[in-house]
């Protein structure tokens, strides 16, 4: 082949540079900095005392926990309730397509707006959702105050904001399965609640991959929502990795900060890496 | 107007043997046809004819001048391709003028070109049009401009045919005839259909599994073909080959007799058969035989001969007809 | 249209208009009132429609702080994708027509990009080594960086779908390999192209943590940072942090009446294939 001559590798090395220098090398770096002590003049070595530090702090240890449970949670919330919502998108329901348009704008709209806003949407006494609920006669909680819903309230938002997304990518999923499969399935007798569950998850499964995989991942490094929304308060109690990098940031701890990219990195990592392989691996099977 | 000399060319990919050692000289003016069956090397030759592909060993000339190390540009060829490959965003007249244009040609000779060549293809009316809005016959046409334009000294097409209808095949394969008339030019031409070599052929090369089998003229070919493959492989219906007794009796391995050399008769003769199945095609009907002594035999008759399946039926072959391997 | 489907449908219109709109709706109102109706958060109708006054307001303040952020937002956005798509373009076309050994290689840096977080503070560092922190530059190219893995998986997979052949005429027709690239496929890109500018777009002008981390400073506020800076300025002015949170959706609500297909085609791009 003579591709050595066609297609040279230069071609890479203009956008290749810019990655490799903007984001290979701090990466690389990292893991050498979050072994010191760091003001961005002065480095001391300092071993593991930055991670050690993190599993002895409680208010870091809430934020490792935070970061699982917030990216779990949302990543499992918007697959599901994203392929609940495709699939009643695409049963020929009346303004259909209007509402895939209402529900994927959040999308679009900057997260720092949303989260400003709907900090106010959930005030606890004045704010629109819990005067909406009193119609219901439910008294609402205190969203974003109460040290023990905040990060749920935060993700409560984020799923408002991202499932549009998930819903489109599941939409663009279910198109590929041929109406055949159902009415083969119609003539053996299978209810809806049957098809869903032996035709359509099973058969989505390509774009559930990209749903979980993309949110998980978006989930476990969110910052903009939660800092928009509550700064990682009350206390540390909504606190997760990104605003704890960003704090530490903030407060001329270098190394701290950056042993905390470093645990975030393999955080992601050990949980995205093995389920995609999972995920790969049982399309095999199938 | 050139020569195409290839010199022990060997082709590597992989570890796998593309090419095992290919001699062959094509003559100034000759229209040569590469055939043999998918996978046989053919079009990985041209490729390497054209440049676009290194050899692994050996050497090419064109025009008596070494090109083995040469880009595809200076080999004076140009090359006609399956797909086509005609560029989507450019029109017609762009699509013809673009080798010229990256040449910096100036304009006018670029246009004065691209008109000659439209008109000898009876483009003209489409300059403007995109491929997209084009026929596959049209589509066919401005990929030959394409390569007439640069006025090469070597044609090189690759199964250029096989994407139209049976119809226009013949047609284009008239029109590619015609072509090489005028021009006069050097072609080699890679197809896999042995219809396309004998029609339009001055020299056919029939490769197999990586190397030459035979090369010859349409007629030599198959009156005498030197391996059993190139027996099987050109005419059709397929030459009857037979090992065994038959074979031995002739003091060879394989003995071959062409459907079209067998007389049938009801009454008498060499073999004797029970007809299984006829294939009328109107002006001849293929039978096909089974002969106890040597299996299911094919032979060609008139579409008027009347037999019908289940009926006994003797078989004799032509003299000197006959192929011994 | 079965008649179940139509009620269903309308009771999903109004659960969805209820859920995804009347957020939209209270931005609208509550840009529109006066400091001490807003501080109300009702959904309640603007006694005066003050939507003049909470403009000319927001962007005044600070010194037309916000005409400044949107400048330096669209130089980053414009800069940034212009950069992107040439690169990931070429970048995407040599990986899928040049199968080599240092292809998977190649592959696993791309979906690093896509996965890790970036280690701020070292970028921090370099960007200070090599003086571009705190600039408009610098920040183009940490998007450059960003943006880099996703542009690239759009366009290789893009040009997977353009025939070889046709790099292959243009060579015979004594094409360089540059020009094979310019003349032959990138006109060919140009609807996983026009993809890619709105995707990127959005998500560049939206972006909020890396301007908070690589451009500090009053002089270079991208506008999701003005919005940042005059939450606590307006903190008892809701009026104008809405109206703030109102211009700022503008530019993706534009993207979004325009090109919503192509934005949806490009953000469920790969979700078919997985």
């Amino acid at each position: 082949m003579k591709s050595s001559r066609s297609y040279p590798y230069w071609f890479i090395l203009p956008g290749g540079l810019v990655y490799l220098v903007l984001f290979l090398v701090p990466t690389v770096a990292a893991f050498w900095f979050s072994l010191t002590h760091w003001d961005l003049f002065e480095t001391r070595f300092i071993g593991l005392e930055n991670y050690y530090q993190f599993l002895r702090e409680p208010f870091l240890i809430t934020g490792v926990v935070n970061t699982v449970i917030f990216g779990v949670l949302t990543s499992i919330a918007k697959s599901v309730l994203g392929l609940l919502l495709a699939v009643l998108l695409t049963s020929g329901l009346l303004g259909q397509s209007f509402l895939r348009t209402l529900i994927f704008f959040p999308v679009l709209v900057s997260t720092i707006g949303v989260g400003i806003a709907f900090a106010e949407i959930m005030h606890p006494a004045r704010g629109m959702l819990n005067i909406g609920l009193s119609y219901f006669g439910i008294q609402g909680p205190a969203w974003l105050i109460d040290p023990n819903l905040a990060l749920f309230s935060v993700a409560l938002v984020d799923i408002w904001k991202g499932v549009g997304l998930a819903t489109l990518i599941y939409i663009a999923g279910l198109a590929t399965i041929s109406s055949d499969y159902y009415e083969a399935a119609r003539i053996d007798g299978a209810t809806k609640l049957q098809m869903f569950f032996r035709i359509t998850v099973p058969l989505v499964r390509p774009a559930t991959v990209t749903v979980v995989t993309l949110s998980l991942i978006g989930g476990l490094r969110s910052f903009d929502i939660i800092w928009a929304m509550t700064k990682g308060g009350p206390g540390f109690s909504s606190d997760v990795l990104a605003s704890v990098i960003y704090k530490q940031y903030q407060a001329g701890f270098y190394g701290l900060s950056t042993a905390g990219n470093i645990i975030l990195f393999a955080l992601v990592a050990f949980i995205v890496i093995p389920l995609t392989y999972w995920f790969n691996r049982r399309e095999v099977d199938l | 107007m050139a020569t195409v000399r290839l010199k022990n060319i060997h082709k590597e990919f992989n570890g796998v043997k593309i090419l095992k050692g290919i001699d062959l000289d094509v003559n100034d003016g000759e229209f040569c046809v590469f055939v043999g069956p998918s996978g046989c090397g053919k079009s990985t030759l041209l490729r390497i004819i054209s440049g676009l592909e290194d050899a692994t060993s050996g050497t090419i000339e064109i025009g008596e001048k070494d090109v083995t190390k040469s880009d595809p540009i200076d080999r004076g060829i140009a090359m006609v391709f399956q797909s086509y490959a005609l560029y989507p965003h450019l029109t017609v007249r762009d699509n013809i003028g673009f080798g010229l244009s990256l040449a910096k040609r100036p304009k006018s000779e670029i246009k004065e070109r691209v008109n000659a060549a439209a008109e000898m293809l009876q483009l003209e009316s489409l300059l403007d049009r995109k491929p997209k809005d084009l026929s596959g016959g049209q589509r066919q046409r401005v990929a030959i401009g394409r390569a007439i334009v640069r006025e090469p000294e070597v044609f090189l097409f690759d199964e250029p045919l096989s994407n139209l209808d049976a119809a226009l095949r013949s047609k284009m394969r008239i029109e590619l005839t015609e072509l090489h008339a005028t021009l006069n030019a050097t072609m080699i031409y890679v197809t896999h259909d042995q219809i396309e070599a004998m029609t339009m052929a001055d020299k056919i090369v029939v490769l197999n599994a990586g190397h030459i089998e035979q090369v010859g003229t349409p007629m030599e070919l198959y009156h005498h073909p030197q391996t059993p493959f190139v027996a099987g492989f050109i005419g059709s219906p397929k030459m009857n080959l037979f090992e065994g007794a038959i074979a031995k009796e002739h003091n060879a391995d394989l003995y071959g007799i062409r459907p079209e050399h067998l007389t049938l008769s009801p009454k008498e003769g060499k073999w004797k058969g029970v007809v299984k199945h006829i294939e009328q095609l109107g002006a001849d009907a293929i039978v096909h035989i089974h002969v106890e002594s040597l299996g299911m035999l094919v032979a060609r008759a008139d579409g008027d001969f009347s037999i019908t399946a289940g009926s006994t039926i003797y078989a004799t072959p032509q003299e000197g007809k006959e192929h011994l391997f | 249209m079965k008649r179940q489907q139509i009620i269903n449908g309308v009771i999903a219109l109004v659960i969805g208009v209820l859920i995804f709109v009347t957020p939209f709706i209270f931005i609208g109102l509550t840009a529109v009132k006066s400091a001490a109706e807003a501080s109300q958060l009702g959904l309640s109708w603007p006694s005066e429609w003050l939507f003049w006054d909470n403009l000319v307001a927001v962007i005044q303040a600070r010194n037309y702080m916000l005409l400044l952020a949107y400048f330096n937002s669209t130089v980053i956005t414009v800069g940034a994708i212009s950069l992107l798509v040439i690169s990931a373009a070429m970048i995407g076309y040599v990986i899928q027509r040049r199968p080599s050994k240092w292809n998977g290689f190649i592959y696993a840096l791309i979906l690093a990009g896509l996965m890790i977080p970036p280690a701020v503070v070292p970028t921090i560092w370099l960007l200070k080594e090599l003086h571009l922190f705190k600039t408009l530059h610098g920040m183009i190219l940490i998007q450059v960086a960003y943006g880099l893995s996703f542009s690239v998986l759009l366009f290789r997979s893009f040009i997977a779908s353009i025939p070889r052949d046709l790099d292959e005429a243009a060579i015979i027709d004594g094409a360089k390999p540059w020009q094979v690239f310019f003349k032959v496929i990138l006109p060919l890109l140009k609807p996983v192209t026009v993809t890619v500018i709105l995707v990127q777009s959005v998500t560049i002008f939206n972006d909020f943590t890396n301007p908070l981390y690589y451009l500090p400073g009053k002089d270079n506020v991208t506008v999701q940072l003005t919005l940042y800076n005059f939450q606590s300025q307006f903190s008892s002015q809701m009026n104008l942090l809405f109206m703030n949170i109102l211009l700022v959706t503008i530019p993706p609500l534009i993207m979004f009446i325009f090109f919503n297909k192509q934005i949806v085609k490009g953000m469920t791009a790969g979700a078919v294939k997985g």
